[in-house]
């Protein structure tokens, strides 16, 4: 224990310049993400259906492929095509879009639960669409969202250590490199575990007490 | 004030015809409303009542004649000979010239009673925060919810919902109130409290057109009553005339068959 301890804190610096990168990119991914999903879960539910087609396909694309996939494809086709974006950027791009996809979907299913008087209440006292939106659906919405919202942001974080293969420099990359050069895997593997796992917990009771707050007004 | 101001009909309704899909619901519609009055549709279950008014609320679509809400022909105009449906900011302002208030209440459970009535007053109307909070206490007052003005909807009793959707169609200052069965679906016991409130705004001057399966009600509350079948207006008269002697054979049976 003493020379693990020893090790971690000759260590401390780079796990935790990973840990933040790890915190970075799931935070710039659900941010990215939830803004994307917005857009897609209104277009699911109330655009035409022409333009419902290319969301839809969109979705079901994103969800039905490996994130791993999704990482390497950021990765290689930008270069392909001669854009040059940084591994950090294309792997936060890659979360972005599958978190995108996610939100879209559960933003698609809580529009479709709140109740159709809802839209004519809205529309007889003489509010426009855009406005119903905003002030009577969204709202709604989002508070049905919340708790499956949480969880993508979890699976984001998980997600994120799939950028070790791509060479982000993430929480599980820079653990790997200091195993390399004290060989301690095992201590190394499982400090990095509970670090994901505290975040994680962490989220998930910010999501339980704000479900009970937003809870006790309804 | 010249004669021809309460002369003009507030609402105009002229040859409506609404139908879903190949069924005509509404087969030729026309009923006229003047400033104050208050009529009551009655007739049995699927006679197009609630259709009228939704198509009044330009909540439906419908297929021919003329809505005229205090001299504008709404929800559609005529673009080189054809007839075509406005668009929804022009049907949003027009929506606002009527209040509806729904069976089921539709208030919006993530607002307070007070919210739920300045919702309208703010983004429609544009008002202030504080300026609308004095209408609403005002409209919420009104209807003797003063003492609930920050309870959740969730928190109120079916009568007391109702009530502040009523405070809150009002507190828009609409032309024109439609009311569509609000007492259906309440416990016996909170349905007078509810029609109290409508008789009282009744008395206050405001135009009303309410469909209504309350007869006692609708015989104490309106200046005519209209009583609908198969999507036709089949007869139409003050209280007296509808409920007493010399009505038709069909009014009769569904009076009869209303009464239990
Ligand atoms: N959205 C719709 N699609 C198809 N048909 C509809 C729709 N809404 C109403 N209808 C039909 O139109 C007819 C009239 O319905 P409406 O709700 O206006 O009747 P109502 O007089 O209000 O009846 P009730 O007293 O039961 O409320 C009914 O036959 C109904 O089935
Ligand atoms: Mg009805």
């Amino acid at each position: 224990m003493d020379a693990f301890l020893a090790q971690l804190w000759i260590a401390r610096w780079p796990i935790f310049d990973g840990f933040l990168m790890t915190l970075g990119i799931s935070a710039g991914a659900i941010v990215f993400g939830t803004i994307l999903g917005c857009i897609v879960g209104i277009q699911l539910v109330f655009a035409p259906l022409w333009l419902r087609l290319p969301f839809r396909a969109y979705v079901d694309i994103m969800r039905g492929t490996p994130l791993l996939v999704l990482i390497l494809a950021a990765f290689y086709i930008p270069a392909v095509l001669g854009l040059s974006l940084s591994a950090a950027h294309a792997g936060t791009l890659a979360l972005g879009l599958f978190a995108g996809a996610h939100i879209g979907e559960l933003l698609r299913g809580s529009l479709q639960a709140i109740p159709p008087g809802q839209i004519e209440a809205g529309r007889s006292i003489g509010l426009t669409f855009p406005q119903i939106l905003a002030n009577v659906l969204l709202p709604q919405a989002l508070r049905i969202s919340l708790p499956p919202w949480i969880n993508t942001g979890v699976e984001l974080i998980k997600g994120s250590s799939l950028l070790s293969m791509i060479g982000v420099g993430e929480l599980l990359l820079k653990t790997q490199e200091v195993i390399g050069r004290n060989f301690m895997t095992i201590q190394f593997y499982v400090f990095a575990g509970v670090l994901y796992l505290v975040v994680n917990i962490a989220l998930d009771l910010l999501g339980k007490s704000m479900e009970r707050r937003l809870g006790a007004r309804q | 004030m010249t004669t021809t101001d309460t002369a003009r009909p507030l609402l105009d309704i002229r040859g409506l015809r609404k139908n879903f899909g190949a069924v005509e619901i509404l087969k030729g519609v026309d009923l006229s409303l003047r400033p104050k009055d208050v009529v009551s549709i009655i007739g049995s279950s699927g006679s197009g009542k609630t259709t009228l008014l939704r198509c009044v609320n330009l909540l439906e679509e419908f297929q021919g004649g003329d809505i005229i809400l205090d001299g504008e022909t709404i929800g559609y105009k005529t673009v080189g000979g054809k007839r075509v449906r406005l668009r929804d900011a022009e049907l949003s302002r027009q929506r606002a010239m009527t209040g509806m208030v729904f069976q089921s209440f539709n208030l919006f459970p993530h607002l307070t009673a007070a919210g739920n009535v300045m919702l309208g007053l703010r983004k429609v109307k544009k008002l202030g925060k504080e300026e609308a909070f004095v209408i609403a206490e005002k409209w919420l007052n009104r209807v003797g919810l003063g003492a609930r003005l920050e309870h959740y909807p969730s928190q109120l009793s079916g009568g007391q919902q109702q009530r502040v959707a009523i405070a809150r169609a009002l507190a828009m200052n609409p032309k024109l109130v439609l009311l569509d069965e609000v007492t259906s679906a309440l416990d016996p016991e909170l349905v007078q409290e509810v029609l109290t409130t409508i008789k009282s705004i009744a008395d206050d001057g405001a135009t009303l057109l309410i469909v209504t399966h309350e007869m006692r009600f609708a015989r104490e509350v309106s200046s005519r009553i209209v009583f609908m079948e198969q999507g036709r207006i089949a007869e139409e008269g003050t209280p007296a005339e509808i409920f007493g002697e010399g009505r038709s054979q069909r009014l009769n049976e569904f009076l009869k068959s209303s009464r239990h």
